[in-house]
């Protein structure tokens, strides 16, 4: 079937809904009027206003260390869990450990929040950056044994028996076979996580304290009295620099395909 | 393999990069443990420049923490982990507070700057005395409208709500308590009746309010009037004065029949660390020329009667933001019903929300 018009029309009025609204954003970044309507004048205004701000800047960059925590620790631990997981031989007892482990993901963000700052309570814990990052990796752990899963049930046995019967040790056999195979989907369970860490508001709310605050909180708090031009400077700036890393890592990834594929046998 | 690891490696490196540049640029502002204060606000709720002033006072460093909501405050508050030592709650917050021990009692003799407090505005109903608080910002409930777009008609009380003119014209808050109120004020009962039958009259009454409703929204109901998307909106004070900040053209008007009157206190709750700096601050914050630059700021109507002097005199004057004893006499502060009154009360503002037009 030839690629239609329409299907070319349909494509753009996707993307245009999808990225109207970061653009509307971006646009009223340089307003000098102060407002999300009426465009006075072009100024820089706010963004100089952000890299003044030290409390902002100190929010942002809590808000990247958590993310970026946050998902290499639960990448490492959504890894061994989905070995763990696929390594149970029983299948009833396997699909339960895949149950519980996916409750976790359609369970609301209030929920996981709430019950996350009554457990706090009782051990008496401090909220702040420690709390805030266990419940973060703890929302994102699931995440990533769902991407890595696939990739290992889609791996050939035969590959292992193969290793083990050129001689590898269970720990060749795991880094050397399974863990270069299955890397797409640790790469892909790292930047869901990322992503799900960086935009998190709900649970983060719950077990954010003692002036420890992400990004998202912050935002939301300003509600009452109005947002200032600032935020869209600043999220200007993040979707900026995100694209970046996005188009890096396209960047990347595509000249690394050919040597990605030789490590496996390294 | 070697990848991955290289990967890790990397994103641990930046992080604990970003740890450092965080502790560093604390530090720099000489933020390290013991000699700090940590005040949880409202969002953009005090001016900077005054927390930059207290520091340089008291040698204290301010951590400034914020919330949108009562609701979300009271369940910070109340399950501890964390170490507020002034909080902002609103006035039936600070009953709810009460209520459950979340308050410490106040040293009046900390704060002397407490004389500057207009009287009117002391021993209110939610805290008999001040033993736990004292007001930040007050104002009351009231209607907003652009007489440009009703072709020059101007509103004065809830009443004139009512009017055939307004077809789709009027954009409700959506609180249960405002909403009924207006009903109840408009029928002459008080904001705290708890007669179902002046309940059941008011819903009644409100029914044909509806016809002239256009929305009943939240936050959002600052940019939609002033964006001219309805004439007429019925906020509280503090919004009325950012809408006509963005658009002169609007007016504000407390309503002829009474309405009701808020409260934005400080308080110490028992969370407290340091809590003599806690006074600290609110003496701080009492001083009428500080009262002053922050009510500039901010832009809601101050309870400091000594801050009126160093206010612009456009701003004191103004009579709807600064009304006379005359008026605030007819204003009434919500009073506490009960769990069960004020579950009567959402039930009748559902079922106004319910009806079709």
């Amino acid at each position: 079937m030839r690629k239609s018009k329409l299907a070319n029309i349909y494509l753009a009025l996707v993307f245009i809904v999808l990225y109207a609204p970061i653009l509307y954003l971006a646009y009223y970044s340089f307003n000098s009027g102060g407002t999300m309507y009426a465009f006075e004048e072009f100024t820089l205004e706010w963004y100089y206003e952000v890299f003044q701000d030290t409390r902002l800047l100190v929010i942002l960059l809590n808000t990247l260390t958590i993310a970026l925590l946050s998902a290499a620790i639960s990448t490492i631990v959504g890894v061994m869990g989905a070995l763990a997981i696929n390594n149970v031989q029983r299948r009833d007892f396997r699909n339960a450990l895949l149950t519980l482990n996916n409750v976790m993901i359609v369970s609301p963000d209030v929920i996981i929040g709430a019950s996350f700052l009554i457990l706090f309570a009782m051990l008496g814990m401090r909220l702040g950056f420690t709390s805030v990052l266990i419940a973060h990796i703890a929302f994102s752990v699931p995440i990533v044994v769902l991407m890595v899963l696939p990739k290992l049930q889609e791996m050939s046995p035969t590959l292992i028996d193969a290793a083990r019967d050129l001689g590898a040790t269970k720990w060749d056999v795991l880094t050397r076979v399974i863990i270069p195979y299955i890397s797409p989907g640790i790469l892909s369970g790292f930047f869901m996580a990322l992503t799900y860490s960086l935009d998190d508001f709900a649970v983060t709310f719950f077990v954010t304290g003692s002036g420890f605050t992400t990004l998202s909180v912050e935002i939301y708090s300003l509600a009452r009295r109005g947002i200032s031009l600032t935020i869209n400077a600043l999220s200007t700036l993040i979707f900026l620099v995100t694209l970046l890393l996005v188009l890096g890592y396209y960047a990347i990834s595509k000249q690394a395909a050919r040597p990605m594929r030789l490590e496996v046998g390294e | 393999m070697k990848k991955v690891v290289q990967m890790f490696v990397a994103v641990f490196l930046v992080a604990f990069i970003f740890v450092y540049v965080t502790a560093r640029i604390n530090s720099l502002q000489g933020y390290s443990g013991a000699n700090t204060l940590t005040i949880y606000n409202w969002g953009d709720y005090v001016d900077p420049d005054l927390i930059t002033a207290f520091e340089e006072e008291t040698g204290l460093k301010v951590i400034y923490q914020t919330f949108e909501s009562n609701e979300a405050m009271l369940t910070k508050i109340a399950h501890g982990g964390t170490s507020f030592d002034v909080v902002v709650p609103s006035d039936y917050a600070i009953n709810k507070m009460r209520e459950q021990g979340l308050l410490l009692p106040l040293d009046h003799e900390l704060i002397p700057n407490l004389e500057h407090i207009d009287p009117r505005f002391l021993n209110l109903s939610f805290d008999e005395g001040n033993k736990y608080s004292i007001p930040y910002f007050w104002g009351t409930l009231g209607i907003i409208y652009n007489s440009e777009m009703l072709g020059g008609k101007e509103l004065e009380s809830w009443e004139d709500l009512w009017d055939d003119s307004l077809r789709n014209q009027i954009i409700l808050v959506d609180s249960a308590r405002e909403v009924i109120g207006i009903g109840l004020d408009s029928l002459g009962y008080s904001l705290n009746d708890t007669d179902p039958d002046h309940l059941r009259e008011a819903h009644d009454k409100l029914k044909e309010l509806i016809p002239n409703v256009k929305a009943i929204v939240g936050d959002e109901l600052k940019m939609l009037l002033a964006n001219e998307e309805a004439a007429i909106g019925v906020v509280w004070s503090g919004d009325a004065a950012l809408i006509i900040e963005e658009n002169p053209k609007l007016n504000y008007v407390i309503p002829a029949e009474g309405s009701n009157v808020w409260f934005d206190n400080i308080v110490i709750p028992t969370t407290a660390t340091n809590i003599e700096g806690a006074h600290m601050f609110i003496n701080f914050v009492l001083d009428p020329e500080n009262a002053a630059i922050n009510t500039e700021y901010v832009g809601y109507s101050t309870p400091n009667r000594a801050a009126l002097e160093y206010l612009p005199e456009e701003i004191v004057s103004d009579e709807r933001f600064y009304p006379g004893p005359e008026i605030t006499d007819q204003l009434e502060l919500y009073e506490n019903l009960g769990k069960r009154m004020l579950a009567y009360y959402n039930e009748l503002f559902l079922e106004f929300k319910m009806h079709r037009k």
